[in-house]
């Protein structure tokens, strides 16, 4: 796997302030740091090109120039960005009508699919994205977030507004989620 | 480690091996010109707000100077400034805010120093007219203090007549003040008002000698009403300007 950059963590605060004080070199720095970072979140998302170019440059373009709305009290500036990358996503689907999609959590699993027998290691990436993009919002977040982006439950949480716990459980969830949408897969 | 949770770690690994989406080098440019745009559009924008802020700001601290300075100004005047009203009005709200009979006799008290201390220098500037409204409040005040006194002794005699020693003090410096005052004047009117005053003076320390409910020294008050003017009629009445 080839790495996102530096991980996004609390270290932001220098650059925040020198970017509030109208320094261009901090808002390159900030942008090199989380552009790939939210393209490869946004397009874990919506699995397309274009939208995810636009919705990572209209993340990034909101994170720099709205920052004095950022209140650095216990937030930290990356889970801000990501909150507003999510928060674009969503208004992205809405804008393209798409509905809300069913929990595969309490779907039962197929009979005929044995879930020992599902061969992950077989699994393309596009099988594994595509199979992502089937589960409930708050499910696929926490998969692209955790494993995709590298992030520990705690920034997870941070994000997410929810406490550690409840983003490990619902990871759980959301991976036997993903297990069954790929059984379902395999079966068709 | 139960079968189920052996299979998510594996699947869990598996993802964590994927390959991230990198976006294309010319998607990056574009969106760093666009961020710039942006940014630069913004802090312009943040720059033209300023000189607007700045002048609230200055009308603000303009306004909020002026008030300090009115305040500030008004504490000292006299009479015959523009300011003395507001100093009235900031008197009777410290009066307003004057809890407890020892207290509210200090205040008036010390407002009866204030308005000698005006009408000497009415006196001094030839302002006859406005030396007899200070002298004329002054006795305002005495007769206040007169009455808080009187109510006082039906609550606690002892504390009354501390009280009643206060206000024959204070009353016996007023009465050498005016009486250094009277000998310095020629004006006729000048003179009339000093010894309506001291005589006014002499009445409030009796009033403040007599029970609440008018049974005591009867002579105390030449004009036999012995409660002071009408300002003077509530237990604390707002100092007159």
């Amino acid at each position: 796997m080839r790495p996102l950059g530096k991980a996004a963590s609390d270290d932001d605060r220098p650059l925040i302030e020198r970017v509030r004080k109208g320094d261009q070199d901090a808002v390159r720095a900030l942008y090199e740091r989380y552009f790939d970072r939210i393209y490869n979140y946004v397009y874990a998302r919506l699995g397309r090109a274009e939208d995810a170019e636009d919705l990572a440059i209209d993340t990034m373009t909101r994170s720099l120039t709205r920052l004095d709305l950022f209140q650095d009290q216990g937030v930290a500036f990356s889970s801000w960005v990501y909150r507003i990358a999510h928060n674009a996503t969503i208004d992205h689907y809405r804008r393209q009508g798409k509905v809300s999609l069913v929990s595969l959590e309490h779907a039962p699993a197929l009979e005929s699919a044995d879930p020992s027998e599902l061969a992950i290691e077989q699994l393309s990436n596009q099988d594994l994205h595509t199979a992502i993009r089937e589960l409930t919002d708050e499910q696929q977040q926490v998969l692209i977030l955790r494993f995709f982006q590298d992030l520990t439950a705690a920034q997870v949480a941070s994000i997410m507004g929810k406490t550690v716990g409840a983003v490990q459980a619902l990871q759980h969830r959301a991976l036997g989620s993903l297990e069954r949408a790929l059984q379902g897969r395999a079966v068709n | 480690m139960t079968p189920e949770v052996e299979r998510l770690e594996r699947l869990a690994e598996r993802l964590r091996a994927v390959d991230p989406y990198m976006p294309p080098p010319g998607a990056k440019i574009r969106g760093w010109n666009l961020v710039l745009a942006a940014v630069e559009q913004s802090t312009r924008a943040r720059s033209r707000v300023h000189p607007v802020r700045r002048l609230v700001l200055a009308t603000v601290a303009a306004a909020v100077l002026l008030v300090v300075g009115a305040v500030a100004a008004s504490a000292d005047s006299l009479p015959d400034s523009v300011f003395y009203p507001l100093k009235g009005v900031l008197e009777n709200a410290r009066g307003a805010l004057t809890f407890g009979a020892s207290d509210q006799l200090a205040y008036h008290l010390e407002l009866a120093s204030t308005r000698l201390s005006e009408a000497q220098a009415m006196f001094a500037r030839h302002r006859v007219d406005l030396a007899d409204q200070a002298l004329s409040a002054l006795d305002d005040q005495l007769n206040d203090a007169a009455l808080i006194i009187q109510a006082e002794k039906e609550t606690d005699p002892a504390v009354g007549a501390a009280m009643e020693n206060r206000l024959r003090q204070a009353i016996s410096t007023h009465d050498a003040q005016l009486a250094g005052l009277q000998g310095q004047v020629t004006n006729p009117t000048a003179v009339s008002a000093i010894m309506q005053a001291r005589e006014r003076a002499a009445q409030a320390l009796q009033t403040a000698a007599k029970p609440a409910n008018g049974k005591g020294n009867a002579s105390a008050s030449p004009s036999g009403s012995g409660q002071g003017n009408g300002a003077a009629n509530s237990p604390h009445p707002t100092p007159k300007h």
